[in-house]
């Protein structure tokens, strides 16, 4: 049985980056306590992450790209009587990774704003009033439910595929590759050369890096904007 | 003397009246409490956390620490009478409608937070910054654990 190369090496990284920090950010925010600082951490993470992903989404490989696998309601159709011959997201599936990465994206940029009204609050919760933090906290909250529900259903499509279609879907994701059933002709997936890969990486990297740093607070000028205070020494009484 | 006898009657009433009222605040008057007593705990915990992130001020966390065991201790069930479910204080109140009926676990959730705000008074006097860290976060869990169930999300 021959190979089919699928997925390239930073797709496969972002996707189970993803994943731990994903359940990292999960556990911690249910947690609470000193633990909301890893909360918040994985939250940046997760936003670098997806910055990332969206810059591959253009200089990826082909399966990883935006305008390869995103496609319209005729493709959609055909994939669900079964004409669609291709790898990658299939049409259908593009919207669920839409959907993913679009609630993650609300999820984590809402988290930069929001408090939990304990001692914890967002890297850029101080650019907005209390009030706002707290409106963008009740959304944080209530979009983690959508979240919950997409990832439920990404799962659910993967076992289905396992299950009834008998198409492991979670190896090619570890490996690269997936098997190529039987007189099923192979795929052309281009590469290009390994510099210019690898220049892309780093620079989707860079500029991912760069937007966290922005996200954490790290371009808000010292000392803080004027609705807090405590800048002067308060009475000793 | 015949004019001043329903005079003191009715000044007798006014204090009574008013002695009345003092027994029995009105729901806004409770709401109001109950909200200012959260305000104060938040200036506590903003102000132990600075301590416990930045330069570690042991007096200013063991101010904050027995003023939010003391809060932890008074009572606070009695900010929750029926016939406060609803209704506006500084603002509507956040408290969700279940607080008023799951009488017996939150009387658990408020005893674990004073459990832990005792701790950390305890642990404010000697302990050291990582300590006091440690406990701060103890406490903030069960502060956590009132609002998931019974604090409304906006």
């Amino acid at each position: 049985m021959s190979r089919q190369r699928v997925w390239d090496l930073p797709t496969r990284l972002f996707h189970w980056s993803l994943v731990g920090a994903v359940i990292t950010a999960v556990v911690t925010g249910k947690i609470g306590g000193n633990w909301i600082e890893w909360h918040g951490r994985s939250g940046l993470f997760i936003l670098g992450l997806l910055i990332f992903r969206l810059i591959w989404g253009f200089v990826g490989s082909p399966t990883a790209r935006f305008a390869s696998f995103v496609r319209g309601p005729g493709a959609i159709k055909a994939y669900l009587k079964g004409e669609w011959r291709g790898i990658g997201h299939n049409p259908l599936g593009a919207l669920a990774v839409l959907a993913l990465l679009g609630l993650a994206a609300a999820q984590v940029v809402s988290g930069l704003f929001a408090n939990d009204d304990i001692a914890f609050a967002g890297p850029l919760a101080q650019l907005v009033s209390s009030e706002r933090s707290g409106q963008i906290t009740g959304l944080h909250v209530w979009l983690f439910n959508g979240l919950l529900a997409v990832v439920g259903l990404h799962v659910a499509a993967i076992t289905f595929y396992a299950r009834v279609k008998r198409t492991n879907l979670v190896l090619p994701m570890v490996t690269g590759y997936q098997d190529l059933s039987d007189g099923m002709p192979p795929v052309s997936h281009p590469k290009t050369s390994f510099v210019l890969r690898l220049a892309a990486f780093i620079a989707a990297s860079a500029i991912a890096s760069a937007a966290v740093y922005a996200a954490a607070g790290g371009f808000i000028d010292e000392p803080a904007p004027a609705q807090t205070v405590g800048q002067q020494a308060a009475p000793a009484w | 003397m015949k004019q001043v006898k329903p005079f003191l009657v009715a000044v007798a009433l006014t204090v009574t009246a008013s002695a009345f009222a003092q027994q029995a605040p009105k729901p806004e008057q409770v709401i109001k409490w109950r909200q200012s007593v959260y305000q104060v705990l938040g200036w506590n915990s903003n102000r132990i956390k600075a301590n416990v992130d930045g330069q570690f001020n042991r007096e200013e966390v063991v101010r904050a620490a027995n003023s939010t065991a003391a809060i932890a201790n008074s009572g606070l069930g009695a900010l929750y009478l029926p016939g406060t479910e609803q209704g506006k204080g500084w603002h509507d109140t956040a408290a969700k409608p279940e607080i008023f009926k799951d009488g017996k676990k939150v009387g658990e959730l408020a005893a674990n937070f004073a459990r832990e705000a005792n701790e950390l008074a305890k642990v404010a006097v000697n302990g050291d910054q990582a300590a006091v860290k440690a406990q701060f976060g103890k406490l903030g869990q069960t502060c956590k654990s009132c609002h998931d169930d019974y604090k409304v999300k906006d």
